[in-house]
């Protein structure tokens, strides 16, 4: 497929933010004792990756979201609803399923109840009439609330020893295995969106829903089906956090689905949906986790890290607006 | 003797690459109407644009009154006494018409502050100069489309306008309102206002015009008086061919019955009865809000209110939804491309095979090359110039974009074509290559309804045409009976005929 002169370039213009936010944080990276720059060190280079990844993960879902002229504030709930469901089912719930079993169940019965999440979010949304916002804005308070009730308001603790709950974190928050699932789940979703029919018409409804539905198409079952995907993200991203973190934590994920939408709308995708893509959101996620990187390990205060966020978020927004203006004042 | 109120000489103007104006000469005497004519993307709207001072030339001179001016943007412009009224009429809906004649004329402002008794004094003999008999205090949203354009006519002539230019000011008027605007064009004339008539509608500008400017790929093809010339001429001018007007087409002589309606009512219609048959193309007309959309959109399922009998060949058909009166046999090309038809961010391509991707995928997965094949072909026989399949719909003129949607329903290929206005502000080439297909829809036995507000099209095109009038069906007239007058009669309810049925 043919790609014109103009698009290309809007791909590289968050490759390009991303690089230079990579070549700062190389100037500006302190040295080890050898003399090395420590942001450069492979370790370094792939603990980033594994920190972006979780955030990364719920931005996939959200760019299809986002790219369907929707939003979900629910996914950062979803998120710990994911761990805490993960974290019960390894470590109360007795099965003769074998440790491998065991894990299966409990990822199976999280991701299960994130997809839940989502469907309900959508469906409210395409029966009820609902805008998204708010009906996601419920489901964040909603969900917190469930996640909180179901651990008590504790959190689970996976432990490190040689159960099941232990073997999962470990193995869990291996880098590369954390690294891949990002990485197979970014592709799938760019698949979805470039060469299917759902991902067509993700694209359609969003871009012009009322010519969508003149065109005849799907829009209810392809709207509850992108909340479900989300939702499943969420939860795909959950599971890795109770593992990472080796607990289940029901405050986990608060204000995550600022950093997903952050990570899209930097990548590229446009608010008023139609436009966007996965590769964008990917880029915005690095930019966003090298940002992190670079900061942390200057030692810079967490609050400055937030004000500059907001300033990065801006910036590229504003920049991605200047390739756009000469198209719109396009002559009829 | 006329004088020359405004010179453009030699206006060049390009946007990234493309060149939209090139040495333009453009001459308008006070008290005269000058139509601007040319397909879509001659360069009309720059034209029109950089005389109002929206856009800036790349070079040439502008002169007022015989001195040279730079009109920077539109302020400018506005203060030598240039008012323009776009197509897409830019009031502000949720203020007052007072607001809306005050905002931008230092008349009715006293510092910061407004001056409500000034604005009253100010606004009232606007009103009455255009004729439009609503309270100052009323908010512009709760006007019609007509009224709105008279706003911004008073608001023009508020900041003394002595040229306007009106950018197809009738492309959303009934024919009863457009009467009203040429009243009031022909009242302008006369205090010597001079007005920059931009349109696609030939009768219009002939009726209304002293001269006639055409462009063509933004060059200056030339300037004729309208008394001595004709529309074939000019429409010549414009697309640089000569067109078949494919009038007198063979009647259908099939009887084959495709659509049956009996009784059909909803919120908007009362029981509207007729018959297609296969190959019959049945014009839809009546002035607007008569009910001629909403009877599209009760037969695409897209009226959850419909009640009566619809059979399609034979079978009952209760419409549900757009889906569903695709996957039974009905198509809708709707009446506003850009709100309900294209996906403006996406390419040619997508949009034209979007209804149809269900048979151009395997397991989901769409295949590229069937979409590529089906999309040009379909492209090559309707004409669309396109940079290609890839390129976004948004970069192609309205004409081309209007046969990109109806390439969509060429694909889906339904047995029942309804085309909702589907030459609405397009350009002439467009406009007939259109009608071809309308023609070559009726040669393979489809059925077509056509909805249109303009008359002289549906008699070109139909072999019947069903006449509504606040949702009644007063009428349905055979080619050989029917008359503008005879339509416009029973679309104002004038006369009705006996027997509704036929």
């Amino acid at each position: 497929m043919a790609i014109d002169g103009r698009r290309i370039f809007a791909r590289l213009q968050s490759v390009l933010g991303l690089a230079v936010i990579f070549l700062l944080a190389v100037l500006f990276s302190p040295k080890s004792g050898a003399g090395d720059r420590i942001f450069l060190e492979a370790g370094n280079l792939t603990d980033i990756l594994r920190q972006a990844a979780e955030i990364g993960v719920m931005a996939l879902g959200m760019t299809l979201v986002i790219l369907n002229a929707g939003i979900d504030l629910s996914v950062g709930s979803t998120l710990a609803l994911a761990a805490t469901v993960t974290a019960m089912v390894l470590t109360r719930w007795k099965t003769d399923l074998g440790q491998a079993g065991h894990i299966g169940l409990a990822v199976l019965a999280a991701l299960a109840a994130c997809a839940a999440v989502g469907a309900i979010n959508g469906a409210a949304i395409v029966s009820l009439r609902i805008q998204p916002f708010i009906v996601t804005l419920a489901t964040m308070i909603g969900i917190r609330g469930l996640a909180r009730r179901l651990t008590d308001n504790t959190n689970i603790d996976l432990g490190f020893g040689q159960d099941v709950a232990s073997t999962f974190a470990k193995t869990g928050s291996d880098k590369t295995l954390v690294v891949v699932i990002f990485a197979t789940l970014a592709v799938v979703c760019a698949v979805i969106l470039a060469r299917t029919v759902f991902g067509r018409r993700v694209k359609a409804i969003g871009d012009n829903e009322r010519a969508a539905l003149y065109a005849g198409l799907p829009i209810r079952r392809t709207r509850i089906w992108v909340y479900t995907l989300c939702g499943l993200l969420s939860g795909v991203a959950g599971v890795l956090h109770a593992a990472q973190n080796h607990q289940g934590n029901p405050n986990a994920g608060i204000s995550y689905e600022l950093d997903a939408i952050a990570a899209a709308v930097i990548g590229g995708t446009s608010l008023m949906g139609g436009s966007g893509s996965i590769g964008g959101t990917v880029v915005g996620t690095l930019i966003l986790g090298v940002l992190t990187n670079m900061l942390r390990l200057n030692n810079v205060d967490s609050n400055t890290e937030l004000m500059l966020k907001a300033v990065i978020i801006i910036a590229a927004v504003w920049i991605q607006q200047i390739r756009i203006s000469p198209l719109a004042r396009r002559k009829t | 003797m006329l004088t020359v109120l405004l010179t453009a000489r030699k206006i060049s103007k390009h946007f990234d690459g493309t060149q939209a104006l090139r040495d333009v000469d453009l001459e308008i005497e006070a008290g005269t109407v000058h139509a601007l004519v040319g397909e879509n993307g001659a360069g009309k709207s720059t034209l029109s644009k950089i005389i109002a001072g929206v856009v800036q030339p790349d070079s040439g001179e502008l002169a007022w009154d015989g001195k040279p001016v730079v009109l920077r943007d539109p302020v400018e412009a506005q203060r030598l006494g240039v008012g323009i009224i776009f197509q897409e009429l830019d009031v502000f809906p949720h203020l007052s018409v007072a607001d809306n004649l005050t905002i931008g004329s230092l008349g009715a402002e006293r510092g910061a502050f407004l001056n409500p008794r000034g604005m009253q004094s100010f606004c009232e003999p606007l009103l009455g100069e255009v004729g439009l008999r609503v309270p100052p205090g009323r908010l512009v949203s709760e006007l019609s489309i007509a009224q709105m354009q008279l706003v911004l006519i008073a608001r023009a002539l508020g900041m003394n306008a002595r040229l306007l230019i009106m950018d197809e000011p009738t492309s959303a008027l009934s024919d009863d309102n457009a009467e009203t605007l040429f009243r009031l064009i022909a009242q302008l004339k006369q205090k010597g206002v001079a007005i920059l008539y931009v349109s696609h509608k030939m009768d219009e500008i002939f009726r209304l015009s002293d001269r006639i400017t055409v462009l063509r790929d933004g060059a200056h093809i030339g300037t004729v008086l309208t008394s001595e010339t004709d529309m074939n001429r000019i429409i010549a001018m414009m697309v640089g061919r000569d067109l078949d007007a494919g009038s007198g087409r063979a009647a259908s002589t099939n009887q084959q019955v495709l659509l049956r309606v009996a009784g059909l009512s909803s919120r908007k219609l009362v029981n509207v009865n007729f018959q297609l048959h296969a190959g019959e193309v049945l014009g839809i007309a009546g002035l607007v809000g008569s009910g001629r959309s909403s009877l599209g959109a009760a037969l695409f399922g897209l009226d959850p209110t419909v009640r009566g009998r619809i059979e399609l060949r034979g079978l009952s058909y209760q419409p549900r939804s757009p889906g569903h009166a695709i996957d039974s046999g009905i198509g809708l090309l709707p009446e506003d491309r850009k709100t309900m038809g294209l996906m403006m961010q996406m390419s040619v391509q997508d949009n034209a095979t979007i209804s149809i991707l269900d048979r151009l995928q395997s397991f989901g997965f769409l295949r590229t090359g069937a979409a590529h094949g089906q999309a040009d072909e379909i492209h090559r026989r309707l004409r669309v110039k396109t940079a290609g399949a890839d390129a976004l719909i948004s970069t192609l003129s309205g004409g081309n974009q209007q046969k990109v949607l109806l390439a969509r329903w060429l694909l889906v290929n339904p047995e029942v074509m309804i085309l909702d206005d589907p030459t609405r502000g397009i350009d002439i080439g467009a406009k007939y290559d259109i009608y071809q297909v309308i023609r070559d829809l009726s040669g393979a036995g489809k059925g077509v309804i056509l909805i249109s507000s303009e008359l002289p099209e549906l008699l070109q095109c139909c072999d019947r045409i069903l006449v509504l009038h606040e949702g009644e069906q007063t009428g349905i007239l055979d080619r050989a009976e029917a008359t503008q007058e005879r339509i416009m009669a029973l679309a104002t309810r004038t006369e009705s005929l006996a027997d509704p049925g036929h």
